[in-house]
């Protein structure tokens, strides 16, 4: 697939990276030609110096024959400009990113699509959409719906306090008569493992389970997680994100919200009615002390320094705060931040990539998701009447070893997959893969 | 650290990939039933199983190419293609001196065409055909090629290609590089083909016609006769030649935007224009003084004539219809400096390159209007976007050390013996991959007097050339390989 991204800022990079690995032909156009110069010597693709709102450079880079037109520049007006030139200049997808939630309305959407502009992303807007899902369920790490939540990825830090943990995933299943949950990987010392039946669970493992909504309880259970509901959340940073998620949860949560500037602090007292906005220093710990900081449920760091976020959620936990969620937009912390037990981990370009990401993927895809603390992706993929994966029985059919099959979808039923489960056409199947295993499962379903 | 194990996975590789040419040129000796087939078989055997034993035991390594690694696996490319290559002239007889047989296939890989042979006709089929494919594979590049057929180098291509691709920055025709070197070969192959019909058409043998066509469009020069194209008194014969050449020595992203019917990307394009305006003046030039100093009488043959090796000697071929050396002293100063210039960047010419020369001479001219206004920003203009200092600094270092390099390698041929004329001739002819020198190097005469010190020194220039200076330089440089 031709993939042209314009614009090389953290999104449009991270995106070229994704895409590149996944050997997409991959065109980045960028106005700063040091930045692509650093792309290119280390990925296989071509860069081009212009503008991503020229008529003439954009056809230097042949967009009448690309297949996704993504838009990342820093700012919206060049974004949804850029994307209707590359639409009207023959690229068959185009996909820009935006600030201003109006735009993403339902009745705005075909206006946009009348301009050429096929699909918007808001990765502030889905990046709060994530820490809302984090806080209604405390003592997991990341949590994907599929179809609606009827199935549902856990991604889950196993302590020593878990009854499971010690025993192989052969011993887990025979614990309960019916099969409530599938492990589909594990995260040990940063590396990603497709467990078999004779894996045990060690002490840290972050697991990734996947349940319906009925086998949650059971799970929640096995993995040692006591459940409890949140009332109080402070937010630090009153940064876009931290505006999205204090918008949304003040109507139900007592939320304080701790924002350093002055003028912004003032800016978001006006917009937000019932939260609290404090003007400080998010890292003074009498500052925090005072505005009660151990009888906060929830901890959400959103500043735009990743190392501030880290640090102050290490902070909350010490002061006995039970989920911390920060935003850590610099990848080589992730494992880091991880490995201190931070609850959940936010970064916008992952959210971004993994929107775009479906986009790339041939089969008949209806949900693809990156992972943060895995390089692995969870797909959703759709069988159909001549898919190879329908060929028989899951234990008999030879399925990739990078890749595994967690549920499936059938008539709006949610199954838990085992090796005697047969797939049928039409079925939406839940897929844990690793990267090199995603080529190979997309041409089992096509 | 240099991860030497993927350096020796890349080497075996190629090595094998070697061995493959070998036995396809085994074939040519096998349809003429001449007495180097088994020397063919041999030497592809012994490629074939050093380089599968340096792949198999290498096989399992950490796939990722740095940039030391990059300059390393290019430069060890050509000396190992080099010592391997020469199997076939040295097993077989045919040039019975190692030092001789070395010399002829360096000369050979990086399109050089020099040689120390004296009677050319004399050799079996295969031997000939090995000289011309040899130069075939060197002329779009052996990393080029390697991209594009072996798919294990996608990780850390880009770091190999831009050691071997000849210009100051290399051009994309596609964002994947191995598509890009498919596209490259694709559009060499053809040429060759286009050119083997034509040259068929004028008279020659099929079997000349192939081999010419791999040495023209490699701008090597290696001809299967001893008097070079002067052989084929035949105008459309040699105008082809020159049509071709001036082709290989066109960058090949231009032919690529060209067949694409973007014909306004060509003309527009400001190295094309150089290239064009001076192989037309100089060849004008000549013709008129061949003309008029009564060298040549004859109007089309002077004009024939002065084109011919001014294409050849612009485009680094080194073909010869006419031993320029005997023509008035004027013409040969030309010729000399028409060493120097080389073909557009990405092309398969060698020499300094048409770009590089352009943007230096601007810089030159510019460097006077900022005497006049000492504040004033003037940016050196190449295809109307202005040229980032950092390139500027390269190019202007590397036509240092290229002078450089010239300077101190006249001085150590002359304490073997040779006059002015002959050392800088030789000297200029081999870092710039062409072919014929000046004096006894000239384009009647070759280099079998040369001892072999000699011979291994020019060897080197030759090299140092094909990979235009800072690649070998760089490997030799104590910093390089410090951690």
């Amino acid at each position: 697939m031709r993939i042209i991204i314009a614009g090389a800022g953290e999104v449009g990079t991270h995106v070229a990276k994704l895409m590149c690995n996944a050997n997409h032909d991959v065109i980045l156009i960028d106005d700063n030609a040091e930045r692509l110069q650093q792309m290119e010597a280390h990925f296989d693709l071509m860069t081009i110096v212009g503008s991503v709102s020229s008529i003439d450079d954009l056809k230097s880079a042949n967009v009448e024959s690309c297949d996704l037109f993504i838009a990342v520049p820093p700012y919206e007006e060049l974004s949804i400009m850029s994307a209707i030139l590359a639409k009207k200049l023959g690229a068959k997808v185009t996909i820009a990113r935006i600030n201003n939630y109006e735009y993403l309305l339902p009745e705005n959407k075909e206006f946009f699509q009348q301009l050429g502009v096929d699909q918007l992303i808001y990765p502030e807007e889905l990046a709060a959409k994530e820490i809302m899902t984090s806080l209604k369920r405390v003592g997991i790490r990341q949590q994907i719906d599929f179809s609606d939540g009827q199935l549902i990825l856990y991604a889950i830090k196993v302590r020593e306090n878990a009854p499971i943990v010690n025993k192989t995933l052969a011993e887990v299943g025979e614990i309960h008569s019916q099969k409530l949950y599938n492990i589909v990987a594990i995260n040990r010392d940063g590396e990603t493992i497709i467990p078999r039946g004779n894996e045990s669970f060690k002490h840290n493992d972050l697991a990734y389970f996947i349940t319906t909504p009925e086998g949650t309880q059971q799970l929640m259970t096995d993995a040692g997680k006591e459940q409890f509901d949140i009332k109080n959340v402070m937010i630090l940073g009153g940064s876009r994100i931290g505006k999205k998620v204090a918008q949304r949860l003040e109507d139900d949560y007592n939320v304080k919200l701790i924002e350093i500037d002055k003028e912004k602090s003032n800016r978001l007292a006006d917009e937000l009615e019932r939260t609290l906005v404090i003007n400080g220093d998010g890292r003074n710990l009498e500052l925090l002390k005072d505005e009660g900081i151990k009888k906060m449920d929830a901890f959400v760091a959103v500043t735009a320094n990743s190392e501030v976020n880290i640090l102050a959620c290490q902070l909350a936990k010490k002061m006995g705060v039970r989920k911390s969620v920060a935003e850590v937009e610099n990848m080589d912390y992730i494992d880091l931040a991880e490995n201190v037990g931070i609850g959940t981990l936010i970064n916008k370009k992952l959210i971004a990539a993994s929107y775009i990401y479906r986009y790339t993927v041939k089969a008949r895809v209806s949900h693809v998701k990156c992972l943060t603390t895995s390089k692995a992706e969870v797909l959703e993929l759709v069988a159909s009447d001549d898919s190879k994966i329908i060929k028989g029985r899951l234990s008999e059919i030879k399925l990739p070893k990078d890749v595994n099959v967690g549920g499936i979808i059938r008539n709006g039923q949610a199954i838990i997959a085992t090796g005697n489960t047969q797939i049928m056409p039409n079925d939406k199947v839940v897929i844990f893969a690793m990267p090199s295993g995603i080529r190979k499962i997309e041409k089992m379903f096509n | 650290m240099l991860n030497h194990r993927i350096v020796l996975l890349i080497l075996g590789l190629l090595l094998v990939v070697e061995g493959v040419f070998m036995l396809l040129t085994s074939v040519v000796s096998l349809i003429y039933g001449e007495y180097d087939l088994p020397y063919f078989l041999v030497s592809a055997l012994i490629c074939i199983s050093i380089g599968g034993l340096f792949y198999l035991t290498n096989k399992n390594t950490d796939k990722s190419i740095g940039k030391r690694e990059g300059y390393i696996v290019v430069t060890l490319v050509w000396l190992v293609f080099s010592f391997f290559g020469l199997l076939p002239f040295w097993l077989s007889g045919a040039i019975p001196s190692f030092t001789d047989a070395f010399f002829e296939t360096m000369s050979g890989f990086t399109t050089t065409g020099s040689s120390i042979l004296n009677d050319i006709e004399a050799l079996p089929h295969g031997i000939l055909f090995w000289r011309s494919i040899i130069q075939w594979l060197g002329g779009m590049g052996i990393i080029v090629l390697s991209l594009a057929i072996l798919p294990i180098l996608g990780v850390g291509g880009m770091q190999l290609f831009v050691a071997e691709v000849p210009g100051p920055v290399p051009d994309k025709l596609h964002p994947r590089i191995a598509d890009t070197a498919k596209r490259l070969w694709v559009i060499y192959l053809s040429y060759t083909a286009v050119e083997t019909i034509l040259l068929w058409i004028g008279g020659m043998t099929l079997f000349d016609a192939v081999c010419h066509s791999f040495t023209t469009m490699a701008t090597g020069g290696y001809s299967t006769k001893q008097a070079s194209v002067a052989f084929y008194d035949s105008a459309f014969i040699q105008y082809v030649i020159i049509i071709f050449m001036f082709v290989a020595g066109v960058n090949f992203s231009l032919s690529y935007a060209a067949l694409h019917g973007k014909f306004k990307a060509v003309i527009k394009d400001e190295e094309f224009k150089y290239y064009t305006l001076i192989t037309v003046f100089v060849s004008v030039l000549v013709a008129v003084v061949l003309y008029f100093s009564g060298d040549v009488p004859h109007v089309e043959q002077a004009f024939r004539d002065a084109l011919f090796q001014v294409v050849s000697l612009i485009t680094t071929t080194g073909y010869a219809t006419a031993d320029y050396m005997i023509w008035v002293p004027t013409i040969s100063i030309i010729m000399f400096m028409l060493m120097f210039v080389g073909g557009s960047a990405g092309s398969t010419g060698g020499g300094i390159k048409v770009v590089r020369i352009v943007l230096l001479i601007k810089n030159a001219y510019y460097e006077l209007k900022r005497l006049v206004h000492p504040n004033a920003i003037i940016p050196v203009r190449y295809n109307s976007r202005a040229v980032s200092s950092p390139i500027l600094t390269n190019i202007l270092a590397f036509i240092v050390i290229y002078m450089a390099t010239v300077g101190v390698s006249m001085v150590i041929m002359s304490v073997m013996g040779f006059d002015l004329d002959s050392s800088i001739g030789a000297v200029a002819t081999c870092l710039g991959n062409i072919g014929p020198g000046l004096g006894e190097f000239g384009p009647a005469s070759n280099f079998a007097a040369v001892p072999d010190f000699g011979k291994w020194f020019l060897s080197f220039l030759m090299l140092l050339g094909r990979l235009e200076i800072f690649t070998v330089v760089l490997i030799l440089t104590p910093y390089f390989w410090k951690n």
